[in-house]
């Protein structure tokens, strides 16, 4: 039970979602797939007098949409790992959604999008986002805003998202590159300790290392892999400057095995 | 903010509940699960953690599996719920519990629904799964007893009995 008083809101669209967002700023807290902002609304470390709930917006659709991959924010992984133009289109959405832990009832409830809001440093979707080169499409009091996944994680849990704001929509490039990923966690039931994405485009091998560090980052290793792997880790341990700590690992840990993850991450993309 | 108590905002909601419709008040602030065992009396849907790790929450919500404990139950207002009162359509065991009743799949029975549940998402997924496929669809549900031994195994036996 929520222990303080809660009004639910359902808008249909997404300027009546903003008008209840900006009426009660500082006081409401969007709802996604629930599943992070629920139980810490039951633990009263967020408290909030409305809920504004996004299931009326018609957001849980994945489209094409010419270059690109709609995924609506009300997604869950489940419908994710379901999505023959996911599975066709964006592959590595799929392979991410898979490892989420914590079984098909949570997937089913889940979302991308909400995990993206959510900012958590340990979290598989915001390296996945930035390796893709996705756009973040919120809506707001201005209107529609495209923000690219690079710029919307500003911090451990602070993103882009501005007051009055929320998710619509990620768009997602098609799949025009070749792709490796690994994801390092301790045990099916735990978060993750550190992700790498491998995207190689053209002449470019760009690795985007997640959970590493308060935001994902970016490294390119077209000259390491040119030249074989083993300067990797040097590579990496030197650009995990912010090292995330938390529960699950000490960000001196993370630090220690990013250069292995990405290795993986490599070794997963010329197997293929 | 509203004070606490009675005039904490409410609705009233329908459900379609193991095959009976009806409806329901509620608070806007109750998760799906408080309203599933305390005002639906359906208490068979065990609660746990409240964190979604546990899974003794698990129903089916509009054909799938889901956590009733990360949902509100304002979110699920017109759904399709089967809980474990529900889950053989009838007074007899189904074909999975039977298995678990055979194989010793559980001890004290607080997992059972979640794990019920999830067992039946898997092999309607997956007819034939392997104990790496079947450890994978348990996942998401903690049992404290058993060691999950048995009920692995139990899982594998439902497949085996649909499949021979």
């Amino acid at each position: 039970m929520i222990r303080t008083s809660l009004r639910y809101h359902r808008p249909a669209t997404p300027e009546e979602s903003t008008a209840i967002l900006v009426e009660y700023a500082g006081d409401v807290v969007v709802l996604g797939g629930g599943t992070m902002i629920l139980p810490m609304m039951h633990r009263a470390e967020v408290e909030a007098g409305h809920i504004v709930d996004l299931r009326g917006l018609g957001l849980a659709t994945v489209t094409e949409e010419g270059r690109y991959v709609r995924i609506g924010a009300m997604v869950t992984y489940g419908d994710l790992l379901d999505s023959d133009v996911v599975a066709r289109e964006a592959p590595l959405l799929r392979r991410m959604a898979g490892a989420i832990t914590g079984g098909n009832q949570l997937r089913n409830l889940a979302t991308a999008g909400g995990a993206a809001c959510y900012g958590n440093p340990s979290s598989d979707v915001p390296a996945v986002l930035v390796a893709l080169g996705a756009t973040m499409c919120l809506h707001g009091p201005a209107g529609e805003r495209r923000v690219p996944a690079a710029e919307f994680f500003v911090d451990a849990f602070r993103t882009a998202v501005g007051g009055g704001e929320f998710l619509m929509w990620m768009e997602v490039p098609r799949l025009v590159v070749e792709v490796g990923y690994h994801k390092l966690k301790l045990c099916e039931g735990s978060g993750p300790i550190v992700t790498a994405a491998v995207v190689r485009d053209g002449g470019r091998t760009i690795a985007t290392v997640g959970a590493a560090s308060v935001t994902p980052l970016r490294f390119d290793l077209t000259s390491c892999v040119d030249s074989g792997v083993d300067t990797v880790d040097e590579l990496i341990r030197d650009g995990v400057v912010n090292p995330w700590t938390d529960v699950l690992a000490d960000g001196r840990y993370r630090r220690d095995v990013a250069g292995a993850v990405v290795r993986r991450a490599v070794a997963d993309l010329r197997e293929g | 903010m509203d004070p606490i108590g009675s005039a904490a905002p409410a609705r009233t909601i329908a459900l379609r509940v193991n095959g009976v419709e009806l409806t329901t008040p509620i608070e806007d602030r109750e998760l799906l699960v408080d309203v599933v065992r305390k005002r639906l009396r359906q208490t068979g849907t065990h609660v746990g953690c409240y964190n979604g790790d546990c899974g003794v929450c698990t129903i089916s919500l509009n054909g799938k599996i889901i956590k009733s404990c990360l949902i509100l139950a304002a979110s699920a207002d017109g759904g399709d719920i089967t809980t474990i009162e529900g889950f053989s359509g009838g007074e007899e065991l189904d074909d999975i519990q039977q298995a678990f009743w055979d194989e010793d799949g559980f001890q004290c029975g607080f997992c059972l629904p979640g794990m019920l549940f999830a067992a039946r998402d898997l092999l309607e997924r997956n007819p034939e799964p392997s104990e790496a496929d079947i450890r994978q669809a348990i996942s998401g549900n903690i049992c404290r007893c058993t060691g999950y031994v048995n009920i692995v195994r139990s899982v594998h036996t439902a497949a085996q009995r649909r499949t021979s």
